[in-house]
Formats: structure tokens, C-alpha cells, sequence
């Protein structure tokens, strides 16, 4: 618990103003989007400057107080979840843009700053962001770095890991650093690279400097409909086997296409069973005679309907149908989970297949919305809470998850381990990477005071805790002893 | 002191050349970095990995590739293009037989990282061994993952001194249906005024150098887009577009002049030109990407380290300074983290002394007893 001493250390660290106590506050800082996990803060600190981080930090490292980060709380992992006796502290106080540099382009953002305003203000230079996840009305830059967040550009453009340059960071034990630098080449190991996608457990990181594209001369978008969603998945093999490298392959099965219907009658075919969102962009030259073949293969797995974008309205459009997925699930079930696998884009129509017979088996319906050129499937278990079938829900949603380490891909594709995911670890990793991964983060934060809980398996969470030897409390007080 | 030479083939081999021996251990590929950085420093063993090669796992239709870190390059290159694909890389000393984890230890890069980064961004999964033999996975074989930490970006730039790759899975691409080099005679300040244009127009290169002289910028893509392009390039910058031998020819003596350098330094793209400009030495400036490299007197590279850092930049040798002059730069501003990070994965200061110089004095001299 936070002592009278403590609560006064933090408060002056980041100002009386900035810190919120009172149990309703709190309480909204209970869960991210993953919402079936919950814990309240014993505070939250809303610092207004890197500098109060530290200072904040500082004193949780000195008084031992757990802290976790939290930008927009739209993770869908547990990433933000508080912990006991724990503060959360928000970034959502730091959100300007402090440089576009039209010259060199590249922005220099505070971590607040959410994903869709940093393409807004890069605009009037026709340069944009390139990361692109779903949620990037809301989600903040320093989550997305967070979690090395992805998007349906990714395909083309790599994740938020190739796009940041440099950050300030503010170390477990409240020292101010920077990583990364002025170019992809940096001084020693990259640092950086580790930072990135380590899901708040290394450090808050305060400023971030990314790199900023030039908006493409033409974007070519079509949406074609499929016999089947085999057929679709052999259509991301050969568009691969092509040699073609499309800005974007989304694929969306009937359930899924109903849901959006319902949602936003987006002009989806409602009974198909498989629809492909297949967007090519760069140079003109080049996208007219790469959309021609992509044409030529639809229609060689059976195409039943091809849509062509004509304009800018109409692509939006279809955009809208596959954004508006996710939360239109739930207009055709009380309650989902999201999953977030990955497989080798050679396995889709495999997983797919198995997915089904799964779901079938569990007595629930499986939606599937997801980006499938990297192989990332986003599958949606329904349930009905009410019904008692969440229990049912949640081991489907693990075996899935399971399923896609066994056919060589991996636990999640962007949405992170967190806490969700932390006891499927063992199932992708050994004892001895997990300990290795461990032994990373200690050098981070020695006292695991930072995000504790997270990414890697605890035996709070998950019984034995695989890693390096760990005295018990007993052993320590010298009760018992291990020989 | 007489040397060990351990030379493993295969991870098993890897695991046991550092958990079955004692004392210090330099960790060598081909040797082609050899001269830069920090001088290694003699140790008790040497692992040689030029006889972990191989390709592990290719499946060309998931675009990935799993390969032994001592693997050569140039011939990963041609196997993958009997499929009509490559790893999107290009470091000049690649031709000179560079192995991939070597390349990956020294963070290096080509031209081609204009569009699609350094290995940081393609390496996508590994296997390593740390100094007290445990062997490590990190990332998977998938091009999208973000389960646990990305150790390989760790071991980017690591110069053997953190673990050793055993490895490596990288991401491929599709070799292009054309490519196009478009040249320009002309001056460094010129050159990067046609780069700034070139960069804020519609065209897309994916490689953009001045060499020495002259302005080198390249198009890949289909084959008819590739030629309406370089032709508009050409036109814009007021260069010709070069036929292929001779484009070839051009790139050849741009990566030469990169295997002369002195020096290798980095900064915002636009201050490169003016930074480059002050040593008038040969140069080789990537005017996209803010990375160079110039030939200078190695007396006088203390003075590249200093102006580099004024600009808040990056420096380190390619070449061995004489006594007294440094191989690196300023250190990275998260030395102290870094240092833990080493003291956690190498606590006895075995791997590859010496490369960093005094970053991580506080291990020096812990091990060293054979
Ligand atoms: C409808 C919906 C669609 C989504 N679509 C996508 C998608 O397409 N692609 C994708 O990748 N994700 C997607 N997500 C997941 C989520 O939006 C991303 O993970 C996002 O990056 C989280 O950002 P946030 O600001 O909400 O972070 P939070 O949820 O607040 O935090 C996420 C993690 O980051 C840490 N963190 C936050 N800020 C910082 C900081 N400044 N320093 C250090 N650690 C920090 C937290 O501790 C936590 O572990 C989606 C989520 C929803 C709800």
C-alpha cells in the first residue's frame, strides 16, 4: 500500500493537480480492452513533462512501488492493466506534436500524441505515418511503440519497430536515455529495437522521433469476393509467389462480412463465404500493370465478384466495411474475444480449416477478420456470457492461439502477450529463452518494478515460473531449503 | 599464450565451444570487419564461424529463410535467386564474403536501405549462444510476431561482444523485373539539392548515393514502370540513365570506395552533404538515408568524431586508428544500460573484449584467466 509519505512524493514529483485518487476516477483505469482483467490502481499520476516521469519513477524505484504505463487503454492484451498496490501512470496528458520536418522527414512526437494525429499534422507536406492499426483514432504513439503495433499497411511497410528512429526513455529506476539516433545506424547494439515492442516492461518512453513517408502518387484498391476461403488464402499464396508486394491483402470471412454489413452496409456481398480487400499503391507506372495480375489471379481461383474502387469515396468505403469488423461482431454476439495469431502465410487455408473444425467442436461460431498477407488472423470466438459459455470461450481462444505456434507462426501478430497470453509463453519459447528474455529485463529493471506481471509467465499468474533459480520467501527466512 | 580455435558446424557445436571452455573468446566470421571498431584484443580462444553455414529452412512461398550464421552471403543470394528472390541487402563488403552474422554484429548496411532498412529490420528471428553456453531463441519464422523480446535487434551492432548468432531467420522479398540507375557528374552540395528534389517527388528510388563525384540513384519495379520512371528521373535531375553494364560498373565502385573508408558516420540526412563536405576526402554519402563514409588520413578521424558529434551524429572507424585516436565516437547516451545489459548476459566479460573499448570498462580484466 501507498503510505501518506509516498502519495506525497508522487504528488510533488508531477504536481498536486495531476494526480487522481478519488475510487470513481480510478476506477476507469481499471482494464484496458481486454476487459475481462481488472485491477484498480492505488493512483494515477497524470504527469505534464518527461522530467515528472522521471521524478515519478524515481520515487517508485526508491520506495519500491509498481508502476504501469498507460496511454489511450486500448490494448487488447492486458498490457495496461494495473497491478496490485500499483500506480498507473498516464500519458494522455502528453500529446503534442514538438517537430514535423518536411526536409528530413520525420516527426518528433510527445507519447500521447495518437496515432492518426501524427498522418494529420505530417499532412500538409503530403507525407504521412505509415503504421496504421485499426485503432489509430484513439491509440497513442507510445503504446503503439509499446507493442510494436502493426496495421493493415504493414504488409508493404514494416511495423512501428522500422519506423522509429529515436526516443527518450525513462529508465525502471527514473534515468532519462535516449535510443536510437538520427539514422537506422546506431552506436552498439540496438537498443532501440529491444525497447520496442516490450510492452511497458522496460521503461516509459516520453518522446519519440519517427520516420515519415511520402504519401504514394496512386493507391489501386479492390474488393473480391471468393467460393470459398481456401480459394481466398490461395490467392495471398500466389500474389506472394508473384513476386507482388501489396500495400495491403485483408481477407474477411461470411460471418464477419455479415457483421460489418449489419454495421455500416459497406456493399459487401452478404452470402459469400470469403471476401479479399487487396490494395496496391506507389507510382502509377507501376501500380497499373501489378493490379492487372492481380486481377488475372482472383479470377483464377474463382472470383465471383470483383469490385474495383473508382474513387477516393468509394475506397474509403470499403476500408470502412473492414474496420468496422471488429466492434460489429458484436452486433451478431453478446460477447467475443479477439485472437491474434500468426501462421506461414502457406499454412492460412490450413489454420483456417482447423479453426472451423475447432469451433464446431466447442459448440461456437469463430469469425475471421485479418490481415492475411502477413498471415495475422484476428479470429473473433462468440460467446454468450449469460449462457455460461465464457469459460468455453477462453480455452477455444487459447487453443487457437496454441494452434498457430504449432504450425510454426506465433502467439500474436501486434496485440502483444501482456497478460493475456503470459502462461501460453511456455508453448513458443523454453525455459532457457524465457530466462534469457528474463535476464534482459533485469538489466532494464532490477527490481521488476516496471509493468511486473506482463509478456513473460509468473507463477501468480501461471504456477512454476520458468527462468533462472529464485530463492522462495521461505527459503529466504530460512524455513525451508532446497538441496 | 597459445590461441584455442573453435570451429563449430552446427548449433550443438556452437553450444558446446563456449559451455565446455574457460576464458576470453574473440568471435570471428569471414573477417571482413576485422579492421573496424575497437581492436579485439587478444584472448584465451578464438570461434571461427566460417564453417557454421548452411541454409536451415527454405520455403519460398512464406518468403523466409533460416540459415547457420557463418553463412556467406553472396552465395545465400544466389541460392534464393534460382526462386527469383533475395534478401533486400546490400553491404559493400557482402562481395567480399561477408557472413549474415557478421553483417548482423555490425550493423551494416547498403544503399538499399533507403527502402527497406538495415538487417535490423529483415532479420526476423534467431538462435543465439550467450558467453555461459545457454542457447537462446528469439522471434520465430513468421514476418509478423511480437511474442517476447526482439533479442535479434539486441545482437544488431553487437560486435560479438553480447552472444553468438548461431541462427538466423530472414525475411525475403521478390527480386524486381527491372532495374534502373540513373547518374549525374556533379558536386556533393549538388547532389544533395537533386536528392532533395528526388525525395520529394512521386518516383520512389531505392537507393540514393552520391559516390565520389557522381550521383547515383536507382528504380527497381516492373519493367515498363522502371523505364517511363528512370526516363522522368533522368529529366529531373538532369542525369542519363545508364545502361546496365555500366550501372553495375557504377554501383562496383561505389561499394569499393566503401570498402576504403576511414570512417563510417551517420546524421539527419540533410546535414550529411555539409558534414561529409568539410573532410574533402573521398566520399561516399547515402543522401537519403544520412549514412556516409569518407577516407581520411587515420590521424585525423578524431576531428571527423568531433564534428559529427556537434551534430548530434554517429562515428566509428573502419579502419584501425594509430595509438591514441579512437575507434568510436561519442558512446551511446544509455551506457549505463547498456553495460547492465552486457553484465547480465556476459557477466565474466568473455565475448570479444576490446571491440567497444572502454565502454564496459568496469568487466575488463574479470575473466581473462585461460
Ligand atoms: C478496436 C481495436 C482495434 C485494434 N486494432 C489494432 C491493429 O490493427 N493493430 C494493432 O497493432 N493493434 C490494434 N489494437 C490494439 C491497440 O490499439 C494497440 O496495441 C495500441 O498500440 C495500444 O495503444 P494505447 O495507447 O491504447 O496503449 P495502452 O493500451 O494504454 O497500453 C498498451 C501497452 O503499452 C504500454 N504503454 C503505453 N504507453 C506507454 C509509454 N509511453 N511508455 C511505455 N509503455 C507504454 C502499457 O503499459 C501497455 O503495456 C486494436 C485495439 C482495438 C480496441
Amino acid at each position: 500500500m501507498l503510505n501518506a509519505a509516498v502519495r506525497d512524493a508522487l504528488a510533488s514529483a508531477v504536481g498536486p493537480r495531476n494526480v487522481l485518487s478519488d475510487p470513481v476516477q480510478l476506477r476507469s483505469y481499471e482494464c484496458d480492452g481486454l476487459t475481462g482483467f481488472r485491477q484498480v490502481p492505488s493512483l494515477v499520476l497524470l504527469p505534464l513533462d518527461t522530467e515528472s516521469v522521471a521524478a515519478a519513477v524515481r520515487v517508485c524505484h526508491e520506495h519500491e512501488i509498481p508502476f504501469v504505463a498507460r496511454g489511450a487503454g486500448t490494448g487488447l492484451s492486458g498490457g495496461a492493466m494495473p497491478v496490485a498496490d500499483g500506480i498507473v501512470i498516464s500519458l494522455q496528458r502528453l500529446r503534442q506534436v514538438l517537430e514535423v520536418d518536411p526536409v528530413d522527414r520525420r516527426a518528433v512526437l510527445q507519447p500521447g500524441v495518437t496515432n492518426l494525429d501524427i498522418t494529420r499534422a505530417a499532412a500538409p507536406h503530403g507525407l504521412y505515418y505509415a503504421p496504421d492499426p485499426s485503432s489509430q483514432q484513439v491509440c497513442t504513439i507510445g503504446g503503439n511503440v509499446a507493442e510494436n503495433s502493426g496495421g493493415a499497411h504493414c504488409l508493404k511497410y514494416g511495423f512501428t519497430t522500422n519506423h522509429v528512429l529515436s526516443m527518450r526513455v525513462v529508465l525502471p529506476d527514473g534515468e532519462v536515455v535516449t535510443l536510437g539516433g538520427d539514422t537506422g545506424e546506431q552506436l552498439g547494439p540496438d537498443l532501440r529495437g529491444v525497447f520496442i515492442g516490450s510492452e511497458g516492461t522496460l521503461g516509459i518512453v516520453c518522446e519519440i522521433t519517427v520516420r515519415l513517408l511520402r504519401v504514394p502518387q496512386t493507391v489501386r484498391t479492390l474488393l473480391a469476393d471468393f467460393p470459398s476461403v481456401r480459394a481466398a488464402g490461395e490467392v495471398v499464396s500466389d500474389l506472394v509467389a508473384a513476386g507482388i508486394v501489396p500495400a495491403a491483402v485483408e481477407m474477411m470471412d461470411n460471418l464477419a462480412i455479415q457483421a460489418a454489413e449489419k454495421a455500416v452496409g459497406a456493399g459487401y456481398t452478404l452470402d459469400t463465404p470469403a471476401a479479399l480487400v487487396v490494395e496496391l499503391d506507389g507510382p502509377a507506372s507501376e501500380c497499373g500493370s501489378q493490379f492487372e495480375q492481380v486481377k488475372q489471379i482472383c479470377d483464377r481461383h474463382g472470383c465471383t465478384r470483383l469490385h474495383i474502387a473508382g474513387d477516393t469515396g468509394e475506397r474509403a468505403k470499403i476500408w470502412m466495411g473492414r474496420k468496422a469488423a471488429f466492434a460489429a461482431v458484436g452486433r451478431i454476439s453478446p460477447d467475443y474475444i479477439v485472437q491474434d495469431g500468426v501462421v506461414p502465410r502457406t499454412r492460412l487455408a490450413e489454420v483456417l480449416g482447423r479453426i472451423e473444425d475447432m469451433g464446431t467442436a466447442a459448440g461456437l461460431r469463430v469469425a475471421n477478420v485479418f490481415h492475411a498477407g502477413d498471415g495475422n488472423l484476428h479470429p473473433l470466438v462468440l460467446f454468450d456470457e449469460d449462457a455460461g459459455e465464457l469459460e468455453r470461450a477462453e480455452e477455444l481462444s487459447k487453443d487457437i492461439a496454441e494452434l498457430c505456434v504449432e504450425l510454426g507462426g506465433s502467439l500474436s501478430g501486434e496485440h502483444g502477450i501482456g497478460t493475456d497470453k503470459a502462461c501460453s509463453m511456455p508453448r513458443m519459447f523454453g525455459v532457457d529463452d524465457l530466462a534469457t528474455m528474463d535476464r534482459v529485463r533485469s538489466a532494464f529493471d532490477a527490481r521488476k518494478l516496471c509493468n511486473p506481471g506482463k509478456l513473460l509467465p509468473t507463477p501468480r499468474l501461471c504456477g512454476e515460473r520458468p527462468g533462472r533459480y529464485r530463492p522462495h520467501p521461505l527459503e529466504e527466512a530460512g524455513v525451508i531449503e532446497r538441496l | 599464450m597459445t590461441t584455442t580455435m573453435l570451429a563449430p558446424t552446427d548449433l550443438k557445436g556452437a553450444h558446446e565451444a563456449l559451455a565446455d571452455t574457460k576464458g576470453t573468446v574473440s568471435i570471428r566470421g569471414a573477417g571482413t570487419a576485422e579492421g573496424w571498431a575497437g581492436a579485439p584484443l587478444p584472448t584465451a580462444a578464438v570461434l571461427d564461424t566460417t564453417r557454421l553455414t548452411g541454409v536451415l529452412t527454405y520455403n519460398p512461398s512464406d518468403m523466409t529463410v533460416s540459415v547457420r550464421a557463418g553463412t556467406p552471403l553472396a552465395e545465400l543470394q544466389r541460392e534464393l535467386a534460382a526462386n527469383g528472390q533475395r534478401l533486400a541487402f546490400d553491404a559493400a563488403r557482402v562481395a567480399r564474403g561477408a557472413t549474415v552474422g557478421g553483417l548482423v554484429a555490425t550493423a551494416d548496411s547498403g544503399p538499399l536501405a533507403l527502402a527497406y532498412g538495415s538487417l535490423r529490420d529483415l532479420v526476423i528471428g534467431a538462435t543465439v549462444v550467450l558467453a555461459d553456453g545457454t542457447m537462446a531463441r528469439t522471434g520465430g519464422h513468421v514476418i509478423k510476431n511480437v511474442a517476447g523480446y526482439d533479442l535479434a535487434k539486441l545482437l544488431h551492432g553487437s560486435y560479438g561482444g553480447f552472444a553468438l548468432l548461431a541462427e538466423i531467420v530472414l525475411r525475403l522479398h521478390p527480386v524486381p523485373g527491372a532495374s534502373r540507375t540513373v547518374a549525374l557528374d556533379c558536386a556533393l552540395d549538388a547532389a544533395a539539392e537533386r536528392a532533395a528534389t528526388v525525395l520529394g517527388s512521386a518516383l520512389e528510388p531505392v537507393c540514393l548515393e552520391w559516390a565520389d563525384g557522381t550521383l547515383l540513384i536507382r528504380l527497381e519495379g516492373t519493367s515498363e514502370g522502371t523505364e517511363d520512371r528512370s526516363r522522368e528521373l533522368a529529366e529531373l535531375v538532369g542525369g542519363a540513365v545508364l545502361g546496365d553494364d555500366a550501372g553495375a560498373a557504377a554501383w562496383k565502385r561505389h561499394a569499393e570506395l566503401v570498402g576504403r573508408a576511414a570512417v563510417r558516420v551517420g546524421c539527419r540526412p540533410s546535414r550529411l552533404a555539409g558534414l561529409l563536405g568539410r573532410f574533402g576526402d573521398t566520399a561516399v554519402a547515402g543522401l537519403g538515408t544520412g549514412i556516409g563514409t569518407t577516407s581520411l588520413p587515420l590521424d585525423e578521424v578524431g576531428a571527423v568524431h568531433d564534428a559529427v558529434t556537434t551534430e548530434g551524429g554517429m562515428s566509428v572507424t573502419r579502419r584501425r586508428p594509430p595509438d591514441g585516436v579512437r575507434a568510436w565516437g561519442r558512446p551511446p547516451s544509455a551506457i549505463r544500460l547498456l553495460t547492465a545489459v552486457k553484465k547480465e548476459l556476459d557477466p565474466l566479460g568473455r565475448l570479444s573484449p576490446g571491440r567497444f573499448e572502454s565502454w564496459f570498462a568496469e568487466l575488463d580484466d574479470k575473466e581473462g584467466t585461460p
